[in-house]
């Protein structure tokens, strides 16, 4: 079995609004998105709330685009171009947060998309080690508990995208704190 | 419930707001949204007349310092206006200029005679049109006509006095400089109003966040938390300010 089919397996097995953190390997990174948005969000009519903060989401689209992989339902929070001083190229599907220290506008847009076009929806965080970066863990911790306890009072599912190789004990115990489930990715 | 949590509410309509006051401003009151420039103090007053508007209840704006016709350009792109509203006068604008001119109300700086004419005249017409949701944007430029902080006093407390007779809920936009201390330019509004909801810019870590609070509202208990908000197509979208320890400054 490839990993997007596994990941979306593993999700399907939990139970609904579930928050999940998922921990991946930089080779098996992009597969495991792939399960998210192309399998599981799929099979279950879920919007996804793509939250980047790793690589821009308008390069994220042009892979995806390669890949065939439908965006109709995929929207993005992009919190990584303004600081990157990358063109911000205006339409319905990206919304801009100006730096990923940002946390509260984070909120606040998918907050936005949630009432505009639905919480039956899979909130993806890409991911947990570069929002880390940019913030210390308790302002982090404090972020994604507010952000899996309203998600969840809503019905939507959060997947946390953790790397492996760069995961911290600290890291692993935010993970354990916030999140219902751990799904290893191998 | 007690009694005080029990009062009939002006439900505002934006859903973070009132569920700080624990279902919206107590109705009748005069709350001064108070805050510096591009924190969102005419957005918030616009979409508290949008809703009330949508909901039923005649909403007027007495615009002080800016037109009209600007304003509703600006609306234009809310999802939730209709411009039916303007049509059927469930909103109402009115340039305060206009009624200045109206009035006779030439004097830079007005005595208790013209303050006199020109509460009667708000009255008059929010008493004849039924209003029950008025915005006075901002109330800071007709007391800069006001000058002394007793005239100021007796304007508010009589103009909110008789709006709350009739059942109108007011909003009184003021304008605060960057660096000011208090709530209001002159210190007065502050104490007279029956709530102060404090719009803010607040900077952490070279981060500017818009933020809202609720620094008092009589006849409710609320919370007093400041939260970060979001100016969107949908309307003002409210957020818990993150405290996490990050050192703070902010006007």
């Amino acid at each position: 079995m490839g990993v997007p089919q596994e990941v979306c397996e593993k999700l399907e097995a939990l139970s609904e609004a579930s928050s999940v953190a998922l921990v991946v390997n930089v080779a098996n990174y992009f597969d495991a998105i792939r399960g998210i948005v192309e399998l599981f969000s799929k099979r279950n009519n879920l919007n996804v709330y793509y939250v980047s903060a790793t690589i821009p989401s308008k390069n994220i689209i042009e892979i995806f685009e390669v890949l065939e992989i439908d965006l109709s339902t995929i929207y993005f929070v992009d919190c990584i171009s303004h600081i990157m001083m990358g063109a911000a190229q205006q339409t319905d599907k990206i919304i801009y947060v100006e730096s990923p220290t940002m946390l509260e506008n984070i909120l606040l847009k998918i907050e936005y998309l949630s009432r505009k076009y639905g919480t039956s929806s899979i909130v993806l965080i890409d991911s947990l080690n570069s929002l880390a970066i940019h913030n210390n863990l308790r302002m982090l911790s404090e972020f994604f508990h507010v952000l899996v306890t309203n998600l969840r009072a809503k019905g939507s599912y959060v997947v946390i995208v953790s790397m492996k190789e760069q995961e911290t004990e600290e890291i692993k115990g935010m993970l354990n704190l916030v999140c219902d489930e751990i799904l290893v990715v191998e | 419930m007690d009694d005080i949590g029990r009062n009939d509410r002006c439900i505002t309509g934006i859903e973070g707001l009132d569920n700080i006051l624990n279902g919206g401003i107590p109705r009748g009151n005069t709350v001064l949204i108070t805050g510096s420039c591009g924190t969102g103090k005419t957005t918030l007053s616009l979409e508290f007349l949008v809703h009330g508007a949508l909901m039923g209840e005649r909403s007027l704006y007495i615009s002080v310092t800016e037109a009209s016709k600007k304003l509703l350009k600006n609306m234009i792109p809310y999802e939730f206006f209709d411009k039916k509203l303007i049509e059927e006068k469930m909103l109402i604008f009115i340039d305060l200029p206009d009624l200045y001119e109206k009035l006779n109300l030439t004097k830079l700086e007005f005595d208790l005679e013209d303050i006199q004419i020109l509460l009667d005249e708000i009255i008059s017409i929010v008493r004849k049109l039924e209003v029950k949701r008025l915005v006075i944007d901002s109330i800071t430029s007709i007391c800069y006509r006001l000058k002394e902080e007793e005239k100021i006093r007796e304007f508010i407390l009589r103009l909110g006095k008789s709006l709350s007779d009739l059942g109108c809920t007011t909003l009184l936009v003021s304008e605060l400089l960057p660096s000011a201390k208090g709530y209001s330019q002159y210190g007065v509004e502050e104490a007279i109003a029956d709530g102060v909801i404090l719009l803010g810019n607040l900077e952490r870590r070279g981060d500017l966040l818009r933020t809202i609070q609720v620094v008092k509202m009589r006849g409710t208990t609320h919370s007093r938390a400041k939260y970060v908000l979001d100016l969107t197509s949908i309307g003002i979208l409210l957020a818990p300010l993150l405290k996490g320890g990050s050192e703070e400054t902010g006007w």
